[in-house]
């Protein structure tokens, strides 16, 4: 009866925050709709590869969204790329808060010896330089997306230890855990039965933001050209647009759907981002609330509101 | 009614929630008279802070004053415009507030505080603002070099009176005091206090002392209103509270008092048939010493927190160890549970020689054997887990009791420390508790594995007063019961000779004094333990109030 009661106790919190929260419920439709899309979309589409005819038609009914330089149906190659655009990205924003929380954990609960030697790895990932180590290490592996997710988590997931750890260090002092380490409660189980849980609008907020972070650096290569370009992905549908040079042909229909979906997706991931902050804070929701119930003439700077004075 | 300094009538305020309003004070009235110490007296969560703030208007939004008036002289503040506000605050009115060390700010200097004050309100700058900064010190007694220093160079006590200098800053006829010795150590208290009645006979402010300790007030205030969930239950002369009061209320929070003088009282708590006690002990901490390393490589500073330690403790004894803080109490509790190792020295467990220090990893057996008790039981407990899961985890740690008998142990465990019915406590999360049955919980966890010996570090300082024999009270039974070995770690000397068969005096690390509870409250030996227990004598205060009384009388 206990285990299962507690978790679905603070999910069901969790949830019910963010169905109650207009921009987490927003984001999530939002969302929803791309991993929907990304995951029955292709098998509705026509292939994004074949050569369909006349280059660079604008949108019309047989071309929803037109046809691009290489004479593909840009709505097709759009809604296929978001499959691997979506999978790195989210796969890359997993795996760097679960090393984030594996290492940042470890060297914040244990601290001393371990932590040195923990903190020293952290520290050298982050001073690396990201962008010249991202692009020098995509050209020289094989493309492809095993290579791309290999590279944004290797350059991706210090900081996320470094945040764990720091909030790790500040839980490790608390009563709570001493309690259980005087109980006899080993110490693989403190962290993740007992802390981990209390971390868990930190690990999510870190996951969205690693996830927008991937999203991000991922086309960004790709579009310089150091994805696998025979793959179909936002990013490699921004590198053809731009070979095939769409702005100077002024063919705006070759980047626009897929430039769009980027930055949708992000929206909606940053919007969920902020529906978290204000189900664990509820701070940030409470000065929206009292502004609404309370006569907006009383509500002075630094005096404290008077309804009625008896006189 | 016009001839008081301070009328509050009908004042009620409301906290704006996603719901209904909650009601934090609900129509309260009182009156205080010029020269007065008023004092008003409630538990956590009683309103007596929101009763402060609405006052003086200093509330936040989401709090709201739904009714009432506050006036000072016959002006009310409650209708006074946002500027007129500022005409009342600090110039006829002042606070000192809770904690000192964050009412000062930690980047200015105490000159620049005064003078801030001084500026605001007074428009003084220059010399005259420092001359008059000067004189605030030293009405407080503190040396006027100290106008340079920043609040992390003073110690706790010279931050308070800091605090109130800057509350004398401009003569305000009236001073409010919201729990203005809470945070600090007893003996600073009463030194602090003592400087309160000086200050007030030789400036002649009225004074509305706001505290949860009904004891304090009972030495110097005049008068007395006692709040319970947002009203005033009873509001009177201090000499006929002192006889029992009216309403239960007030009685129940008198007889929570425990002294330090007179004899200890008999027959309150469960004693045991016997209290000779094993020669042989329990437990044994022999030189035991603790260093704490600053952080960083280059850093050769140390921090000696408990320095060489040496006593027994016999199986069924309630032993009391009291100190300030500092004095490294709480750094034995985590030494003894092996929550730290100590730098050297020893701990031997039912005289075997088992030197349970050695180990790096601290052996199953002694964590069945050893259990504490925290300090603060809202941190002590997981807000994620139910009190089910708490005290089920420990015994399925040990492999004391299968799954079947589990629930029904659990349930017998949560009504033997008072939660009772016992399946009713089982499913709920810490936050839907109050912090008495929080702390029946954390007990409840202790008791659950069956040690011999519990350390109790401070758990009844964070609880209400009108709980905190309840509590000290399972701790007795316990002992009387399951003949449990007790380390009871206190700042408060009353309580540790409430409880304790013996006490060890602590300070800077090291132990002053030693000896049966009554044998050293009594006759201390030590000047240290003179003067704990002198501040924790009931009268104390009161002789140093009576006598700046009588001069009063001889001047005039």
């Amino acid at each position: 009866m206990n285990s299962r009661t507690q978790n679905s106790n603070i999910f069901r919190r969790w949830f019910d925050g963010i169905l109650s929260n207009k921009k987490a419920l927003i984001g999530t439709y939002i969302i929803l709709f791309f991993i929907f899309i990304a995951i029955i979309g292709p098998f509705f589409i026509q292939s994004p590869t074949e050569f369909l005819g006349t280059p660079l038609t604008p949108p019309s009914t047989k071309n929803l969204f037109g046809t691009n330089g290489q004479g593909q149906d840009v709505f097709a190659q759009t809604i296929s790329g978001a499959r691997q655009t979506l999978f790195v990205g989210f796969t890359t924003g997993i795996l760097v808060v679960i090393i984030g929380a594996l290492i940042g954990g470890i060297a914040g609960f244990y601290g001393g010896r371990i932590d040195d030697i923990l903190s020293l790895i952290i520290n050298i990932f982050l001073v690396m330089p990201g962008l010249p180590l991202m692009v020098i290490l995509a050209s020289w592996l094989p493309p492809g997306p095993g290579t791309l997710l290999g590279v944004l988590v290797l350059t991706g997931w210090a900081w996320n230890a470094r945040v764990i750890r720091s909030q790790m260090m500040t839980f490790r002092n608390r009563d709570f855990v001493s309690a259980a380490i005087v109980s006899g409660e080993k110490n693989i189980r403190i962290i993740l039965v007992e802390i981990m849980p209390r971390m868990l609008s930190l690990l999510a907020s870190s996951f969205i933001g690693a996830s927008i972070y991937a999203i991000g650096a991922q086309v960004g290569l790709e579009f310089l050209g150091l994805g696998d370009i025979s793959t179909v992905t936002w990013g490699t549908n921004l590198y053809w647009a731009s070979n095939d040079l769409a702005l100077l042909t002024e063919s705006w229909w070759t980047f626009v759907p897929t430039g769009l979906s980027i930055a949708l997706v992000s929206f909606s991931l940053t919007l969920i981002n902020f529906g978290i902050d204000e189900v664990t804070n509820p701070r940030l929701i409470s000065e929206r609330l009292w502004r609404e119930k309370i006569p907006r003439n009383l509500i002075k700077d630094g005096v404290t509101p008077v309804l009625k004075n008896n006189e | 009614m016009n001839n008081y300094l301070l009328s509050i009538e009908n004042l009620s305020v409301d906290y704006i929630t996603d719901t209904e309003p909650v009601r934090a004070v609900n129509n309260i009235s009182f009156g205080i008279h010029t020269g007065e110490i008023f004092g008003l007296v409630g538990e956590s969560g009683s309103g007596k802070s929101t009763v402060v703030q609405a006052m003086m208007r200093i509330l936040p939004p989401p709090g709201l004053i739904s009714n009432g008036s506050v006036r000072i002289n016959g002006e009310d503040i409650l209708s006074a415009s946002e500027s007129n506000v500022k005409k009342f605050r600090w110039k006829q009115i002042s606070i000192v507030m809770q904690s000192a060390l964050n009412a000062l700010n930690p980047v200015l200097s105490i000159r620049e505080q005064i003078s801030d004050v001084l500026k605001t309100h007074k428009d003084l700058v220059g010399i005259d603002a420092e001359t008059r900064a000067k004189e605030l010190l030293s009405l407080v007694d503190i040396d006027e070099d100290r106008l340079n220093s920043h609040p992390h160079q003073l110690s706790g006590g010279m931050k308070q009176r800091v605090v109130i200098a800057i509350a004398l800053a401009i003569m305000p006829p009236i001073i409010i005091m919201d729990e203005p010795t809470t945070a600090l150590d007893v003996i600073v208290e009463r030194e602090i206090l003592a400087k309160i009645i000086e200050l007030r006979k030789k400036l002649n402010f009225t004074i509305l002392f706001i505290t949860h300790d009904l004891n304090l007030l009972l030495e110097f205030a005049d008068r007395l209103a006692i709040m319970k969930n947002g009203r005033i239950v009873e509001i009177d002369d201090v000499e006929n509270i002192k006889q029992g009061g009216q309403h239960s209320y007030t009685r129940k929070l008198i007889g929570s008092i425990p002294s330090a003088s007179g004899s200890r009282q008999e027959g309150l708590l469960s004693k045991p048939d016997s209290l000779d006690f094993p020669t042989t002990p329990l437990i044994e901490i022999k030189n035991l010493r603790k260093t704490f390393q600053s952080p960083g490589l280059f850093n050769k500073n140390k921090l000696t927190a408990v320095d060489d330690i040496s006593f027994k403790i016999s199986e069924g004894e309630i032993v009391g160890l009291v100190g300030e803080s500092g004095s490294g109490k709480s750094t034995i509790a985590k030494l003894v549970t092996r929550l730290i190792r100590p730098t050297s020295g020893t701990i031997y467990l039912n005289g075997e020689n088992k030197q349970v220090t050695e180990a790096r990893n601290v052996p199953l057996e002694y964590r069945k054997i050893v259990q504490m008790v925290f300090q603060d039981p809202f941190g002590s407990l997981n807000s994620i887990h139910t009190v089910y899961h708490h005290l089920s985890r420990p015994l399925l740690r040990h492999r004391l009791k299968s799954k079947d008998e589990l629930f029904d142990y659990i349930i017998k465990m949560l009504e033997t420390v008072g939660l009772s019915p016992g399946e009713k406590f089982a499913d709920k999360f810490p936050h839907e508790m109050s912090g008495g049955e929080r702390q029946r919980v954390a007990i409840a966890r202790a008791l659950s594995l069956k040690p011999q010996i519990i350390i109790a570090d401070e758990p009844t300082s964070m609880l209400d007063v009108s709980i905190r024999m309840d509590i000290l009270e399972i701790f007795a039974r316990m002992r009387k019961e399951n003949n449990l070995t007790i380390l009871f770690i206190t700042h408060d000397l009353a309580s540790a000779r409430y409880l304790a068969d013996r006490i060890i005096v602590l300070k800077n690390g090291s132990i002053v004094e030693e000896g049966p509870s009554e044998d050293l409250i009594q006759s201390p030996s030590n000047e240290y333990t003179k003067q704990l227990v002198n501040a924790a004598s009931p009268g104390w205060l009161e002789t140093i109030h009576k006598n700046s009384d009588n001069k009063e009388i001889i001047d005039a």
